[in-house]
């Protein structure tokens, strides 16, 4: 029996996309079996992302309709056997989704693999209602800017108060990743601290992501910047998928540049 | 200590001209014999002699009491004692409204207010965690939060007490308040005569030993 993970951000372009393909692609990397499910109907992203846009057959508004099997539907990873993929309707809008049909898709996921990630879609409609519900965690992706915040911050309110598991008198375990690190503009204060969004959010700390340049690149290409040893978001994303994996793998301090460092060390010589 | 209370006449002139001064009272100084004399203006030595010699009394550069009619004495007194009492009994009023309902009626939370949460509290609240950007809570009675409030808060109720929260905005009674004016430890807000008044409680750090 695995776990479902809904990668949630309320704001749209913080990375959540990228960051479900990176975490799958990781958790794979450490010998999980992953399934990524695009749960963006109407604007379905990750196939791009994972570079499977031409596999796609079945959607999961099909499975779900049970015009095709979970099988028939099942797009696996060219780069490793034990991630798959559940691609989105680009063609339906959100209101095809129901809470039954939704239950019985996750169930079935869930029994076949470690990890069920969905990757829910931008604000906080049906489409993000029917991606939380039946979630045993959720992932919040933000960039270190207020309106991300504000906008993780009412889809972790809805989340708490709408998901099956909170109603049954459960918790819902809450995790989060800042994207888009830039060191230097922390350190000059334009950028808010890891501290204050914590403070703010008052969830687990997942990582830390710090911006690249390289992740377009990697999204445009379908090959996930993950797969990219020398990028310093790949890299990120490694360290959080093995945490993922239940490994203890300490944070690592991307807001304190290596040229500040180096500014600091030529300050004391001086 | 003894002492005695006269009634005097007053006669109060003011100086332009030497001449036509000491003209003047040589015509008319018995009329003056039993009156004060206040003088305004320039008092030259040839006067003080006049006046000696004539042996009037007099004061120099005085300011008098402007009179009161006894009728508008009474009067003033009287307004005096009903205000006091008004101001004693509404105070009275005031306190019993606030224990009763401090008593009866105190909401206690301790979870964050998170974006889009609307919270409507009849009566008093007691918030012992953050209120997030986006949120909003509404009460009628008094309103206190112990940590950093980023979102909108309206109360009806006596007083708030809030921490420093440059972020926040904050209505009181209708009357919003400037929330630079929050130090950074509790204060008190309460308005007096439509004038929001803002009153430090605790001090920053408290020092145990």
């Amino acid at each position: 029996m695995g776990i479902v993970i809904a990668v949630i951000s309320g704001k749209g372009g913080v990375g959540k996309t990228t960051a479900t393909a990176n975490l799958g692609l990781g958790i794979a990397l450490n010998d999980k079996k992953c399934v990524l499910v695009d749960f963006d109907i109407g604007q379905r992203n990750l196939d791009m992302i994972l570079g499977l846009e031409n596999r796609v057959v079945y959607d999961m508004v099909q499975v779900m309709d049970g015009e095709a099997s979970v099988k028939q539907a099942l797009i696996k990873s060219k780069v490793n056997e034990n991630l798959f993929f559940l691609a989105a309707s680009q063609t339906k809008d959100k209101s095809v989704l129901d809470s039954e049909k939704v239950q019985k898709l996750v169930t079935e996921l869930k029994e076949e693999f470690d990890f069920v990630i969905l990757d829910a879609p931008a604000g906080i409609e049906s489409g993000y209602e029917h991606t939380i519900e039946f979630a045993d965690a959720a992932i919040v992706v933000v960039n270190p800017e207020v309106s991300s915040i504000r906008d993780a911050d009412r889809a972790i309110g809805i989340l708490d108060s709408k998901s099956h598991k909170v109603k049954n008198g459960e918790e819902v375990a809450k995790y989060l990743i800042i994207n888009r690190i830039v060191a230097d503009m922390v350190q000059s204060g334009e950028m808010l601290k890891s501290e204050d969004i914590l403070e703010i959010l008052s969830i687990k700390l997942l990582g830390k992501v710090p911006e690249d340049k390289g992740v377009i690149d990697a999204s445009n290409q379908g090959k996930p910047v993950i797969l990219d040893k020398k990028s310093i978001a790949g890299q990120a994303y490694g360290r959080i998928a093995a945490r993922l994996c239940g490994q203890k793998i300490e944070m690592k301090d991307v807001e304190i540049s290596d040229s500040g460092l180096f500014k600091r060390l030529a300050g004391i010589f001086k | 200590m003894q002492s005695k209370q006269y009634s005097v006449k007053v006669y109060e002139t003011e100086i332009h001209d030497e001449k036509e001064f000491i003209n003047f009272f040589d015509a008319n100084h018995t009329l003056f014999k039993d009156h004060l004399l206040v003088i305004h203006g320039d008092l030259s030595s040839k006067i003080e002699t006049y006046l000696n010699e004539k042996s009037l009394k007099y004061l120099h550069n005085v300011n008098l009491p402007k009179g009161r009619t006894r009728k508008a004495l009474e009067e003033e007194l009287q307004s005096e004692k009903v205000e006091q009492a008004v101001s004693q009994e509404i105070a009275q009023q005031e306190l019993d409204k606030l224990s009763s309902r401090l008593q009866n009626n105190l909401t206690v939370m301790d979870e964050m207010i998170r974006s889009g949460r609307e919270l409507n509290i009849a009566g008093d609240l007691l918030l012992l965690n953050r209120v997030n950007s986006g949120a909003t809570i509404n009460t009628t009675g008094t309103l206190i939060v112990t940590k950093v409030v980023e979102g909108a808060i309206r109360c009806h109720g006596n007083f708030m007490m809030l921490t420093a929260s440059p972020k926040a905005n904050i209505i009181f009674q209708g009357v919003e308040v400037d929330n630079k004016l929050l130090e950074d430890r509790l204060n008190r807000v309460e308005l007096k005569n439509n004038e929001i008044i803002i009153t430090p409680v605790l001090k920053k750090e408290i020092n145990w030993a």
